[in-house]
């Protein structure tokens, strides 16, 4: 892929590590720490465009007014930015079960935390390989 | 400058009380990140679709604040529980002033 190497420098310092995808669940957590359990990420192993990813995120809850899913967020290690999307539920929700389409920058492993309506976080994750990436094309 | 786009929103038109319906929008957007550069190294400004919002009878039933990260033309697959007769409206808001909406109607037997 021709890439300018004008382009190439602020583009990999912009890149996330998994210490800033650790903040960035910190911001949304606060002092909480998850318990990893719950959540189902559902993403390709082997991803050839990381344009357009089909990912599919659910979680095990009865979604009852007791016993609901407040939040799912989507966290990236490997992207310019580690938040993805936010999804905000309640019981009228009925199913905690979201498919949606991301991008992904580098082979990398893609986080989800969901918040419970009685304040607990539980995670998932799934590790996947990118073959193209996403936002390195120079246009 | 306001601006919208094309939606589609795939859902039942008839649903059982309490049923747990299946919804589908896609929305008409190019998501541009921010991250990507032209040729001569000039950075793209960002340009996304922030928020999706479903109402149904002008309440509140789901949510996303989306970041750059949301692929091309978002899509969202979700559910809702149909509890009465009436209308489900999603929102779109985004980055310079685009704002996208249409309704649909859900008849609950």
């Amino acid at each position: 892929m021709a890439m300018g190497a004008v382009g190439l420098a602020p583009l990999f310092a912009t890149h996330a590590t998994e210490d800033e995808a650790l903040a960035a669940m910190k911001a949304l957590m606060g002092t909480v720490a998850p318990r990893a359990g719950k959540v189902t990420l559902e993403l390709p192993p082997l991803v050839e465009n990381g344009n357009l990813v089909a990912i599919k995120v659910s979680v095990d809850s009865p979604m009852t007014a007791a016993d609901h899913v407040k939040a799912i967020h989507l966290i990236a290690e490997g992207n310019p930015q580690p938040n993805i999307v936010s999804f905000f539920l309640g019981v009228r929700a009925g199913r905690a079960d979201i498919g949606t389409r991301i991008r992904l920058a580098n082979s990398q492993r893609v986080w989800a935390i969901a918040q419970m309506s009685d304040g607990t976080f539980w995670s998932g994750h799934a590790d996947t390989l990118v073959t193209l990436a996403a936002c390195t094309e120079v246009i | 400058m306001s601006k919208t786009s094309r939606t589609l929103v795939t859902m039942p038109k008839v649903a059982a009380k309490g049923e747990v319906v299946a919804i589908r929008v896609i929305v008409q957007h190019d998501m541009e990140s921010g991250f990507r550069h032209t040729q001569q190294g000039e950075r793209i400004p960002r340009d996304i679709i922030r928020e999706f919002v479903c109402t149904y009878n002008g309440q509140e039933v789901f949510r996303a604040d989306l970041h750059p990260g949301v692929g091309a033309n978002p899509v969202i697959n979700f559910f809702t529980v149909a509890t009465e007769t009436g209308s489900l409206e999603f929102k779109w808001v985004g980055d310079n002033g685009y704002t996208s909406s249409v309704t649909s109607q859900l008849t609950v037997s």
